[in-house]
């Protein structure tokens, strides 16, 4: 047996060691030079993506991911300025900003001459042909289509041009209407570089409208060669075309020799001193190629960010207490970070915040427990402890970028204070809790963040004597409780559509209740009056008092409780020139530069 | 036997319309609203409406049924309502895509393990046997996004054996499957050779092993020619069944490689609510399933002498 034994003690490790050689044989083929290696002759942009964009198709998409990529290839008629602060619109497509006219209805747009798409098989000769006034009046009416568009109209253009809604109405009978064969009375081409725009009634913001993606200009060629598969291509007057596509690999965008823009000559005061005007005037884009990886997990993203195969991130919870640290109103970088790459923080255009259900038998008709409620959360503390600082507290609904924030009106929110929150819940009836239910509070997601988030609110308002229980639903189940008012409370948020306070204030206006943004159903007609004379104004201080008085409104009845304004901080490789966060463009990369020698030296190792 | 295969076929139909119907209420009833997650907050009624009457959810529940059944039928399950996206298309490059990550590691890691198992079934209660079970355990304990985390940081960023990340085309995708293949691997020891070693312990304990060891036979002869034939049989089970999944690919591994294969085209799915997608891969899997399962009969039959397919 002894001798057997080791018989096969010598053909069994064979045949182990022998896979184990098949395994490894792995190791050396995996060997490989590393993405973003340096080549300085071309100037190369390694960026990712983290979700799969929806389309490609300008109106056929609204999310996030499709818009980052749609801003490269195509244009819409205005942009917003890279550089300045607040964000202010200015002309992309045309060659000033719009004219509006003695009856405060009508804007006059003229396009810029000479901007031509992309060189594409569906022209003739598959040569770019010039933009003309016919394009923008195709693409609205195709923007208007609802078997194009059944999402972003509503948000971006109803009830705002004449005679649009009706054309929209008519392709919802009819599919496959014939555009050129359809007269809008609020669409007028005056010749091939100008047209008219009449709205319905006098509307300041109508005009950021043409700053999103979905209303990017498309050629008629385009659509009628390609059909749906538009969805995943692309023929646009951008600074980019679509090289490369896979549905989850490394989509490639190569430089368009013809794009119109420069570089902005202008900026805010301190941008001189930070570089940021260094190529004032220059010919966009500066990039030759761009790579932008489906990278969908977190970790994989720092590690090749690190490794120098990434040129820019964001740091996210779990990385910061390691990466980065606030040092007073300051993000830094920490020890080797602080060496390697550079920092960067931008207040995000969003504010979180719990709303209050007006329809809510106990928190309806209670304005001192809605108050005791506001004073009863510590949201520095909140800021602090969940967020590792990345974030304001607000003073009032509009995030601090915006115009008509508290930047420019004085009103301060409920600071925390425990007295206080025992001496309104008192007020209201309930003295130390005593006699008030448990409260509940609705959640759009069951990840362990949002648990974590509500374990420490549930402990901050058991200090007062209220005691909150958390339920945490689907998106879709959430957003029908809340639209159906059934909440008492719910963890709620809001993203600017444009950069506005208007849009932030519109929450609460009394007819646009639930289902409508008015989430709380909150009603007061004194603070409709003013919304109503706020919407049609234009930016300047007398606007500013208005939004003060809403504000106030808004802190004695507390609709909802303020919890956070996010700040994003993220890290970016030295050798990334011109970088400035911009949340109003879909993307910047158009204004980016690389210096090819430090990212070809600067790779790890 | 081409009966036993033809009746066997026709059992598969009452499995898949069992599947349909559950999976037809799991999704369209009962599950999260696509529409409403396409549209996001304070979306107005008519853009709810006009969504749902491009993506057919206004039709009547039995109409949008026989449609799923008619997809069935074709394997044509139209287009992702989110990506726009051909599905025939996109699970069959997902499926090849899938199959370049799980086979390869599959085979290797079968005959790996196996030779492991049979040493350390030969080695029984011995410190090798008990050390072999007990580092087995070990690795088990260890959750797969443990290894992940693990071996991309260390073998991809810290000593640049690899690419951290991403995928190619063809023979160029080899550098970026390395590591996951040898994750998949190294993941698969611990639970296959503790089966395995068991399926070789039960067979030593056999009759006709004890026959052939007292009629002198070596005990390499007596391990490879008497007690592996035998122990395919369980093997054999144990593996074809585990084929369907291999074309689902591994959803973490995929995620965390930038792998563009079904595993993450499913989760991205369930994320997005995108019925269409998930209604198409359970149906797949369904169906690959039942047929490796006959497959699996086939070849039992055909292996061991005793099963009669009659």
């Amino acid at each position: 047996m002894a001798v057997q034994k080791v018989s096969i003690w010598r053909k069994t490790p064979q045949l182990v060691l022998s896979a184990l050689l098949i395994a490894t044989v792995a190791v050396p083929i995996g060997c490989r030079p590393r993405d973003g290696a340096g080549n300085t002759d071309v100037k190369v942009l390694d960026s990712f993506r983290a979700d799969v964009y929806r389309s490609l198709d300008p109106p056929r998409q609204f999310d996030v991911a499709s818009a980052r990529i749609i801003s490269n290839i195509y244009d819409p008629l205005l942009e917003y300025h890279y550089l300045k602060r607040p964000y202010e619109l200015t002309p992309n497509l045309l060659e000033s900003m719009p004219e509006l006219g003695a009856d405060k209805l009508t804007y006059t747009f003229n396009l810029r001459k000479g901007i031509k798409f992309h060189d594409d098989p569906c022209f003739p000769g598959g040569k770019g042909r010039e933009m003309t006034a016919d394009d923008v009046l195709y693409t609205l009416k195709r923007f208007a289509d609802v078997n194009v568009n059944p999402q972003s109209y509503p948000a971006l253009l109803q009830n705002r041009i004449k005679g649009l809604d009706d054309f929209r109405e008519k392709t919802r009978q009819q599919k496959d209407l014939d555009y050129d064969q359809e007269n809008i009375e609020g669409l007028e081409k005056i010749d091939d570089y100008s047209f008219k725009i009449v709205m319905t009634e006098p509307d300041p913001l109508l005009l950021m409208s043409f700053a999103t993606s979905p209303l990017s200009i498309v050629p008629k060629e385009a659509v009628e060669k390609y059909g749906r598969k538009l969805e995943h291509h692309g023929v646009g007057t951008g600074p980019y075309t679509l090289a490369k596509n896979p549905r989850k690999g490394v989509m490639v965008l190569k430089k368009n020799p013809n794009y119109h823009g420069t570089y902005p000559t202008e900026g805010d005061p301190e941008d001189q001193g930070q570089g940021l005007l260094a190529q004032s005037g220059k010919k966009l884009p500066f990039v030759d190629e761009i790579r932008i990886p489906l990278i969908e997990e977190a970790q994989p993203r720092m590690l090749k960010f690190l490794n120098g195969e990434l040129d820019a991130i964001g740091i996210d919870r779990d990385n910061f207490p390691k990466m980065a640290e606030k040092v007073g109103d300051k993000f830094k970088l920490k020890g080797k970070f602080a060496d390697q790459f550079n920092i960067s923080s931008v207040d995000a255009l969003s504010s979180f915040y719990i709303t209050i259900n007006f329809r809510d038998k106990v928190f309806g008709q209670n304005k001192a427990l809605r108050q005791a409620l506001a004073y009863a959360i510590d949201t520095p503390a909140y800021i602090d402890k969940m967020e590792n600082g990345r974030g304001h507290a607000l003073n009032t609904i509009v995030p601090l970028p915006i115009a008509g924030s508290e930047r420019s009106v004085s009103v301060k929110w409920y600071p925390p204070n425990l007295q206080q929150a025992k001496a309104k819940l008192k007020e209201a009836g309930y003295p130390d809790g005593k006699g008030l239910p448990p409260i509940v509070i609705l959640y759009g997601s069951q990840d362990n963040i949002t648990r974590q988030n509500h374990e420490f609110l549930r402990a901050q308002l058991a200090k007062s004597g209220f005691q909150l229980k958390g339920e945490f639903l689907s998106f879709s189940d959430y957003l029908g409780r809340k639209e159906g008012g059934s909440f008492q409370l719910a963890s709620g948020g809001w993203g600017a559509d444009y950069p506005d306070a208007e849009n932030f204030y519109q929450l609460f206006y009394g007819p646009n209740k639930a289902p409508g943004p008015n989430d709380g159903s909150y009603q007061n007609s004194e603070y409709d009056q003013l919304y109503q004379q706020m919407r049609r104004m234009p930016a300047g201080e007398d606007r500013n008092q208005i939004i003060e008085k809403m504000a106030l409104l808004l802190k004695e009845d507390v609709p909802v409780v303020f919890l956070k304004a996010p700040i994003s901080v993220g890290m970016r490789q030295k050798w990334l020139l011109n970088f400035k966060s911009n949340l109003m463009l879909g993307s910047s990369f158009k204004f980016l530069d690389i210096d090819t020698d430090a990212k070809a030296k600067g790779l790890k190792k | 036997m081409v009966g036993y295969i033809i009746r066997r076929l026709l059992y598969i139909i009452p499995t898949i319309m069992g599947v349909a119907v559950l999976v037809f209420v799991l999704f369209t009833v009962a599950g999260e609203d696509p529409v409403r997650i396409a549209l996001g907050q304070h979306a107005t009624p008519q853009a709810i409406a006009d969504l749902e009457a491009l993506w057919g959810l206004d039709q009547p529940l039995w109409k949008q049924f026989l449609d799923f059944l008619g997809q069935i039928v074709t394997f044509d399950y139209g287009e992702s309502y989110f990506t726009g996206e051909v599905l025939s298309e996109a699970f069959a490059s997902g499926a090849l895509v899938s199959l370049s990550l799980t086979l390869p590691p599959f085979v290797l890691g079968l005959v790996l393990n196996i030779a492991i198992a049979m040493m350390i079934a030969y080695y029984r209660d011995t410190w090798i046997d008990r050390f072999a079970t007990a580092t087995a355990v070990i690795s088990m304990s260890f959750s797969y996004l443990v290894y992940i985390i693990a071996m991309q940081y260390f073998l991809a960023y810290e000593f640049e054996w690899f690419p951290i990340n991403g995928y190619a085309q063809g023979l160029d995708a080899i550098p970026y499957l390395a590591l996951p293949w040898l994750i998949i691997m190294l993941v698969s020891i611990g639970p296959d050779v503790r089966i395995y070693r068991t399926i070789f312990l039960n067979e030593m304990q056999t009759n006709y092993v004890r026959t052939a060891r007292a009629k002198g036979v070596s005990e390499p002869s007596v391990l490879f020619i008497h007690i592996l034939k035998n122990a395919m049989i369980p093997i054999l089970t144990f593996t074809i069944v585990a084929v369907p999944f291999l074309i689902l690919g591994s959803f973490l591994m995929e995620r965390f490689f930038s792998i563009p294969g079904l595993g993450d085209l499913m989760i991205t799915a369930i994320n997005n609510g995108d019925f269409p997608v998930l209604k198409g891969m359970t149906m797949y899997i369904t169906m690959t399933y039942a047929l490796f399962n006959l497959i699996t009969d086939l070849l039992i039959a055909a292996v061991d002498p005793r099963v009669k397919l009659n």
